[in-house]
């Protein structure tokens, strides 16, 4: 199968089951229950910022639907292929969107955080923009070696990167006992695929609010994530086509992903790096993250990302 | 005058009116004084290649003369017709690669030839196994070069070069006996089967051309191009301008058009010298202005950024301008017709070439021993005729265009290598390119070639066909006349990059080059034979698996013919806007466009409508894309 049929497979899949879960929970809520997102001004911001829509309940998101469907448009063209990847964007903030509808707390009972309100946002904004957070790593999937991964997750850690862990990786560098949290800035989001969305309203919600981007302008959000967002996607695994499309979903918001399995690889977008200890060298030169390093000689990690640790007596 | 045919191209529109007032005589008012073409060569069924002819064949089977009176059929005439053309533009390609090499038999550090691309001979001399250890670089490049002459006319073996094709392919050329032997050889050989009473057999006679144009591409232009690039240095990305508007009206004009680059670089190096610009001044201009045109424009520009005039065509349009000092020429594609031309206004037309002498020009014969002091004797000719310039007669279209030219097979590869990561792929590999056409960002990849020809709409098949292409996420290379329309209608600026579909746009950006590459003159399509073949040879493939064209969708010269039979004969599918005179026999009809497929994986298309032509070429691609799985 062609890489771009993969991806139009997988958006189609995605939408398939967004359309099934919102007809599911609006048979179980009716039409007029109540969707948003906590703490936060942007509605559900990956909507809002590429079609200037708001979304207000459950009703509002069989429209969301219709935009996503439009989205996927199955012709041999990358523009297109690019654009079945935002489908597949719109399509899983429309699945987690439910969750939030029908929950309080989707997230409640797992380590993941699930959507990130707007004040952390704004918090991350300065280090951002000072290119104190040189980075953002999305990490995704289930790597065959826990040990690498952790090793990876503390690389960027070091190097003050801050790091989404998205699916079994959550587990993984749990096990490995990787600090999570904000202040550490390693931060799980979520076991389902469709929970990479929140990283996404991240980065969407950063243009909207430290680029004064107007929702609705696709073209202008999509040059800011690309040239402002410094963010990458490392997978891990098998790649199944619904995160394929996920994938292109990243590359059109200019995100270069980098895979530890063979994939049809895109200069500058689509890689293959098998060797795991080279995932970050190879992430930070492909999104042109550029780290200054003062290396100090000391027995324990030293980054600005240990700046909010807490020394506990009994740690 | 035929103004029809004028309606694409606006810079000609006002140099037409003009030649009616001069009084002078273009290629159109040929055409219409040529009026309807004779049917019977139109289809190629004439045949005069012995003195009981001319005969003629009958276009309608079954009706009126069926054989030659040797008894050879339709089939066997429109063959031998169609092959001595492969031979023609064979001997032409060669013969240009053969002075090349002879000028670098010559090369001497302290002569006007000398090696300036020292890597590139020290690689040749590698693959040729001749040794470089502890050697002077004249000394290489002597024996370099004599086996580069030898391979014109050597006893035993076959073409060096051909090893540089994907294994496949040279399986096939050897199961098939299409390895081409020694380059005159082979046009020697075809030359005797077409006279009379020898092949009999269309089919025979096809696969015999198919071997003599593989000795054109995979010797002679690819000897031309190497040695070219050894002696002149190898082309990088560099800056120029295309279109008549680049005559200048206070300069001393010197228009350069032919091919070999042994003579133009000379011209280049005379015009630059400060005792011709001195010279210039004198006789009150502002300077030398050099402009190229066809190939040899197309060698001076992809190695010195020299502007391009324009192309074949517009040769006839340059001196109609009245401002051009000078037309120096050397071989190919030169019309005689320059020289009544030049009558009309002050414009000396100077012939340099023992083989190309054209009654009515100036001939200054073209010296190799001495080549510095030969060209500056012609350019000093050029400068003193400038007081002669008639400033009532001038009219200089005020058209140009910028290019991006000199994207040779290894400034590519440079491209390409910025958008590797360090840590996942090696350096200096063709890699990348056939990532993004694996992954669908690129469609394909179209190598458009060839003339300009009356017959249709100058460059509007070129361009049209371009601009289709890329729209479609095809990305397209570049040489010839082709190329040059290409230039002066904007293709080659990264602007051009909007006319793109989303990939190739995304690839421009990423790789910093724009939709379409000038990879140099007609000779140079032997690049595109070598980046092609590095594809298929980094996915382990033949050429013929590979969503990749040749078109000539204005071709005209014999050397076009060759071409075009060397690109099929390497697996590459071609396209031709022109419909070669071989319709008079359905059986070689047939071959050419079906039949030679299941030989060689690739087959000729014949397409007058660019538009169709671009879809036919989409279409294509996107078959050999699914036989892919990609």
């Amino acid at each position: 199968m062609s890489l771009f049929d993969l991806i139009y497979a997988g958006s189609n899949a995605a939408w398939g089951l967004a359309e099934q879960t919102v007809a599911d929970a609006i048979q179980q809520k009716g039409k007029d229950q109540k969707v948003a997102f906590p703490s936060t001004a942007y509605s559900l911001p990956v909507i809002y910022s590429a079609t200037g829509m708001k979304i207000n309940t459950l009703g509002d998101l069989e429209t969301a639907l219709g935009v996503a469907k439009s989205l996927i448009v199955e012709e041999e063209d990358l523009g297109k292929a690019l654009n079945a990847g935002l489908s597949t964007a719109v399509s899983a903030e429309i699945i987690e969107s439910v969750k939030y509808a029908l929950q309080e707390d989707p997230y409640e009972d797992e380590p993941g955080i699930g959507f990130v309100p707007d004040p952390v946002i704004r918090s991350l904004g300065v280090p951002l923009v000072t290119g104190d957070i040189p980075g953002i790593a999305v990490l995704l999937g289930e790597s065959e070696s826990p040990e690498e991964l952790a090793a990876i997750v503390k690389d960027y850690q070091s190097k003050g990167l801050l790091t989404f862990l998205v699916g079994k990786t959550i587990d993984q560098a749990m096990e490995q006992d990787v600090k999570l949290g904000l202040e550490m800035r390693v931060i799980p989001i979520g076991y389902d695929v469709t929970s990479v969305i929140h990283v996404v309203s991240v980065a969407v919600r950063a243009a909207l609010i430290f680029g004064a981007l107007k929702p609705g302008d696709l073209a202008g959000l999509l040059e800011y994530t690309k040239q402002r967002v410094p963010a990458f996607v490392n997978t891990f695994g098998p790649l199944n086509e619904v995160v394929v499309s996920a994938g292109a979903g990243a590359i059109a918001l200019g995100f270069p992903v980098i895979a530890d399995i063979d994939v049809p690889e895109v200069p500058g977008a689509l890689l293959t790096q098998k060797d795991r200890s080279l995932t970050v060298k190879t992430s930070l030169e492909t999104r042109e993250i550029k780290i200054k390093v003062k290396e100090i000689d000391i027995p324990v990690a030293f980054a600005a990302a240990f700046e909010g640790e807490r020394i506990r007596k009994d740690a | 005058m035929s103004h029809e045919v004028l309606e694409f191209d606006v810079v000609s529109a006002s140099l037409t009116e003009k030649a009616k007032t001069d009084g002078a005589e273009l290629i159109w008012d040929r055409q219409q004084a040529m009026k309807a073409k004779c049917g019977f060569g139109d289809k190629g069924l004439c045949c005069r290649i012995c003195a009981m002819g001319p005969c003629r064949i009958s276009p309608v089977e079954g009706k009126g003369a069926q054989r030659g009176l040797c008894g050879a059929t339709a089939d066997v005439i429109v063959s031998r017709n169609f092959a001595r053309m492969v031979a023609a533009g064979t001997s032409a390609h060669s013969d240009h690669a053969r002075e090349i090499a002879t000028v670098m038999h010559m090369s001497n550090k302290d002569g006007n030839y000398k090696v300036k691309d020292v890597g590139k001979l020290l690689n040749l001399a590698k693959e040729w196994g001749v040794e470089t250890e502890g050697r002077e670089n004249d000394d290489i490049a002597h024996e370099v070069a004599e086996i580069a002459l030898n391979e014109f006319g050597k006893p035993f073996g076959t073409q060096r070069f051909i090893t540089r094709a994907p294994e496949p392919r040279q399986k096939l050329w050897k199961e098939k006996n299409f390895e081409p032997r020694a380059i005159d050889r082979e046009v020697v050989t075809l030359m005797h089967s077409t006279h009379i009473g020898c092949t009999g057999d269309a089919d025979s006679m096809l696969e015999m051309s198919m071997r003599t144009s593989l000795a054109d591409g995979w010797g002679g232009s690819m000897i031309g191009t190497e040695l070219s690039d050894i002696m002149f240095g190898t082309p990088t990305a560099r800056g120029t301008e295309a279109n008549l508007g680049v005559i200048e009206e206070n300069m001393v004009n010197i228009l350069l058009h032919g091919h070999n680059p042994s003579f133009s670089e000379m011209v280049v190096l005379a015009a630059e010298e400060p005792e011709m610009i001195a010279m210039a001044k004198e006789v009150g201009a502002d300077g030398i202005n050099l402009v190229g045109m066809c190939c040899t424009g197309n060698e001076v520009t992809m190695r010195h950024g020299v502007k391009i005039a324009g192309n074949f065509y517009q040769q006839e349009l340059a001196v109609l301008t009245g401002a051009m000092e000078a037309v120096i020429v050397d071989v190919q594609c030169i019309f005689p017709a320059l020289a009544r031309l030049s009558d009309c206004y002050h414009t000396k037309f100077i012939t340099t070439s023992p083989k190309a002498k054209i009654t009515g020009s100036t001939y200054i014969e073209f010296s190799e021993e001495h080549a510095l002091e030969s060209t500056k004797t012609i350019v000093r000719e050029a400068i003193m005729n400038y007081a002669n310039r008639d400033r009532s007669k001038v009219l200089i279209p005020q058209a140009k265009s910028k290019a991006l030219v000199g994207y040779s097979v290894e400034t590519v590869i440079q491209h390409l290598d910025k958008v590797v990561n360090s840590h996942t792929d090696v350096f200096n590999t063709v890699k990348p390119l056939s990532d993004v056409i694996w992954a669908g960002v690129l469609r394909g990849a179209a190598g458009i070639v060839g003339c300009n020809n009356p017959q249709v709409k100058h460059d509007k098949s070129h361009v049209t066909i371009m601009k289709e292409l890329i729209k479609n996420d095809v990305i397209v290379v570049t040489t010839g006349c082709a190329a040059q329309a290409a230039a002066k209608a904007g293709l080659m600026t990264m602007e051009a990059k909007e006319l793109c579909g989303r990939g190739l746009k995304e690839v421009c950006e990423r790789v910093g080059i724009p939709p379409v590459l000038h990879m140099g003159s007609c000779v140079d399509i032997s690049r595109i034979l070598d980046i092609v073949g590095r594809v298929a040879i980094e996915r382990g493939l033949d050429n013929s698996d590979l969503p990749v064209v040749g078109v000539a969708p204005e071709w005209m010269s014999e050397k076009a013919v060759a071409i075009g039979t060397y690109v099929v004969t390497s697996g590459i599918d071609t396209y031709l806007g022109v419909t070669p005179q071989v319709l008079g026999s359905e059986h070689f009809t047939d071959m050419l466009t079906n039949t030679i497929e299941e030989k060689v994986g690739a087959r000729f298309t014949f397409e007058e409508d660019p538009v169709v032509c671009a879809q036919l070429i989409l279409d294509r691609m996107e078959e050999k894309r699914d036989r892919l799985g990609i």
